[in-house]
């Protein structure tokens, strides 16, 4: 269970977070909405490590995890702009955060491989990410999270980058997909519909403060 | 981010900055600001304070006081200003040209145009020789000889500055608002007015900014100055090299050092106060080129190609063709044991101040990602003549002369800038999400620096690395005052047989020269070897270098 205790965050001298309480059980997907510049991708950051909170803590599975760095809270984040390496090969996209858990490189391919299979893109395995559409760059990022068994799943407005339709048939195949893997997932989006097709629960940042939604 | 947490973040950021500074700032502070302050000391007090140096004190103005001094001092300061001028009335034309017709050949000119950045001074000045000199294919032609006068000198320089001139003036012609100039015409402006009017007051501060350049590297020359000014053209750097390596007269040179440093230091800070306003190009409709429609608008584009082909390739080309009129048995007799050996020594030296000058810069440009101070120190070796640094090294580390790690680490010194730009530059544009995606996917921030950082940035490691060779390659300065006779390299070895009189000497300068320009060859094609660098969505990115990226070798 993913538990964020009296987060607090200032953005130079606006309190951007003020003493935020929330819970996400294990399969369970909590949508956070709110405008632009309400902090949403900012308390996504403090999650997954990559910011320090001003005060409060982020607890997992009863662990204050606050002062661990991003690599040790293995926590996958999928980023709006889905941040693929252009350096790499698809596979290797996939492959990269096994082989950072030290698994060999041709276990880690094979892996990824079997992984590419089942979200349809085994036929891409060898072709670098800018080859692909916007949906199948998407898949990528969501392989690559779920290949590590990630303990956690943040997405920062996962679908913004596509078009409508895309959107709709994806945001389908990922909840099945995040369900199957039943770990706790917060969604991070500006848009209601998207946050009822996708989160049983919601809840609105709105001036520093969480309000639940439904 | 504000209060503790910042403040725990910030300095953590610190403490990594602070180490990865730690080497790149030893260099600088050893290696030229202890040198150069050590010259000041030096030139203030008008003392010699060098074993063997001729007695006698020198005041702070004797190089206004003495006529002949005085003279180097202003011909220095006018050969610099006269080429500005020459630069900037040729170079905007020529860019206008470039930046505004469409033209078979187009990017090859473009590229092209940064070939002069990688000829070794020394090349260079063989390279104008061998048009306009003793035996000139031009002079000899027309019957003119130009020996014993400023023309040699000036043509060098603009051999080398015209480029930069004009390709900052395409870049800047690229940042002007194809919609302001629309709504100028619409408004009744001629072309004429319409680019005084709006043009003209877009571009004037790059074009500005890349004149204080020249002017710089105009009046900080030595290679150029030493090989085409003759006895009275010379400038001050070459004055200050015949006052320490033959007349030993230290303090004297201490003094014209010190104007040297303060007058250069001045025009870089003008240099840098006018790049600090220039903002961040926003995203514009750049005019669109069209291709020259009508006699008037071909014979511009072909007097600008000609312009450009007779300045900036000819001396190029001269060299080649003097080093085949040479002929076979000059070709062979060449490579004897002394030229072998300064062939391996360029090669080793090279190589070596290549390896040190990428791990400094590397290290300054990861360590300058957050201080606007430390990331323009490493414009510093830049701004200071070579033949400054090398004075200062030579009298503050005297027991040290003419050993290999001063040498080596001098060269380096005065190459990683090209590394720490060109990286630094890279770092910038590398979107924060993929570090961050690297983090969050369980790799640990030197992980991450390996596996994606350096991958994303080799295409500017690369160019960076390859300025640094070529720099690295043409190094003359340095090697001339720190160097042994037997770490003799091709661009001192050229010198010598520039020194020896009688055509079989000349002829085999121009063989040797070929040589190296064969090396800067090399060089150039790294940097312009057409590497599809490309952004997260796959879009190649073709980042244009700044003409602040640039110091010819």
């Amino acid at each position: 269970m993913l538990e964020l205790r009296h987060i607090s965050q200032n953005y130079g001298a606006r309190a951007l977070l003020q003493d935020i309480d929330l819970t996400v059980a294990a399969g369970e997907i909590v949508a956070l909405l709110g405008p632009s510049g309400s902090g949403k991708s900012t308390l996504l950051a403090i999650v997954a490590g990559l910011q320090r909170p001003l005060s409060g803590s982020v607890w997992f599975d009863g662990q204050d995890i606050t002062r661990l760095a991003p690599e040790q809270r293995r926590f996958a984040l999928m980023f709006q702009d889905f941040a693929l390496f252009p350096h790499l090969s698809v596979l290797d996209n996939v492959a990269f955060g096994l082989i950072e858990q030290k698994q060999g490189r041709s276990l880690a391919r094979a892996r990824s491989l079997d992984m590419l299979a089942l979200f349809g893109l085994a036929g891409h395995a060898r072709h670098k990410v800018w080859h692909l559409s916007g949906g199948e760059q998407q898949r990528v990022a969501l392989a690559r999270a779920l290949i590590t068994q990630p303990r956690a799943l943040l997405l920062d407005e996962p679908f913004s980058a596509l078009d409508a339709d895309l959107r709709v048939s994806l945001r389908a195949e990922f909840k099945t997909r995040i369900q199957a893997a039943g770990m706790p997932t917060l969604l991070v989006t500006h848009d209601e519909q998207e946050a009822r097709a996708m989160a049983a629960r919601a809840v609105r940042l709105s001036a520093g403060c969480l309000e639940p939604l439904w | 981010m504000t209060g503790s947490a910042t403040r725990s973040v910030r300095r953590s950021d610190l403490h990594t900055n602070l180490w990865l500074a730690l080497l790149p700032a030893a260099a600088l502070l050893l290696l030229l600001i202890a040198p150069l302050a050590r010259l000041a000391l030096s030139g203030f007090t008008g003392e010699a304070g060098w074993p063997g140096a001729a007695p006698g004190t020198w005041s702070l103005w004797m190089p206004w006081q003495d006529d002949y001094l005085r003279w180097r001092v202003l011909w220095s300061l006018a050969q610099a200003g006269i080429t500005c001028v020459l630069a900037f009335a040729l170079g905007l034309p020529l860019a206008w040209v470039l930046a505004r017709f469409e033209f078979a050949g187009r990017t090859l000119v473009l590229r092209l145009l940064m070939l002069p950045f990688v000829v070794p001074t020394l090349v260079a000045a063989l390279g104008v020789l061998a048009l306009w000199g003793p035996r000139g294919l031009l002079s000899g032609w027309l019957g003119i000889n130009l020996q014993d006068t400023p023309w040699l000198l000036l043509y060098g320089n603009l051999f080398f500055n015209l480029c930069m001139v004009v390709r900052a003036g395409v870049d800047a012609l690229g940042q002007v608002n194809a919609r302001e100039v629309a709504a100028a015409r619409s408004l009744g402006a001629t072309p004429w007015r319409a680019f005084w009017r709006i043009e003209w007051p877009a571009i004037a501060p790059w074009l500005m900014s890349s004149l204080c350049l020249v002017f710089l590297y105009c009046f900080a020359g030595f290679g150029l100055a030493l090989v085409l000014g003759g006895q009275r053209f010379a400038t001050v750097e070459v004055e200050i090299y015949t006052l320490v390596a033959h007349e030993l007269q230290i303090g004297q040179a201490s003094v014209l050092a010190l104007w040297m440093l303060g007058l250069t230091g001045s025009v870089a800070l003008l240099y840098a106060l006018l790049e600090k306003r220039l903002a961040a190009p926003s995203r514009v409709e750049p005019v669109l080129r069209r291709p020259p429609q009508g006699m008037a608008q071909w014979l511009a584009l072909l007097a600008a190609l000609g312009a450009l082909f007779f300045i900036c390739a000819l001396p190029v080309l001269a060299i080649v063709w003097q080093a085949w009129l040479a002929g076979w048995a000059t070709w062979v007799g060449v490579f004897d044991a002394e030229v072998r050996a300064a062939l391996w020594n360029t090669l080793r030296f090279s190589a070596m101040a290549l390896a040190l000058a990428t791990l400094l810069g590397v290290l300054h440009a990861l360590a300058a990602q957050r201080s606007v101070f430390w990331r323009a120190a490493a414009f510093l070796p830049f701004v200071v003549s070579p033949v400054t640094v090398a004075f200062g090294l030579l009298l503050l580390y005297p027991g040290w002369t003419a050993s290999l790690p001063l040498l080596l680490a001098a060269y380096a010194v005065l190459a990683y800038p090209f590394v720490a730009k060109s990286m630094a530059a890279g770092l910038d544009s590398l979107p924060a999400h993929l570090l961050q995606a690297a983090r969050t996917l369980g790799a640990s921030p030197q992980r991450t620096f390996w596996r994606v950082t350096l991958p994303l940035l080799r295409p500017a490691l690369r160019r960076g690395m390859a300025f640094a060779a070529a720099t690295a390659l043409g190094e003359f300065a340095v090697t001339l005052f720190l160097s042994r006779p037997e770490w003799a390299t091709l661009t001192t070895l050229i010198y010598r047989r520039l020194g020896h009189p009688g055509a079989a000497s000349l002829d085999q300068a121009f063989v040797l020269a070929s040589l190296l320009m064969l090396l800067a060859l090399l060089a150039f094609l790294l940097i312009e070897w057409p590497v599809a660098e490309r952004d997260v969505a796959g879009r190649p990115v073709e980042r244009q270098l700044q003409t602040g990226d640039l110091r010819h070798a």
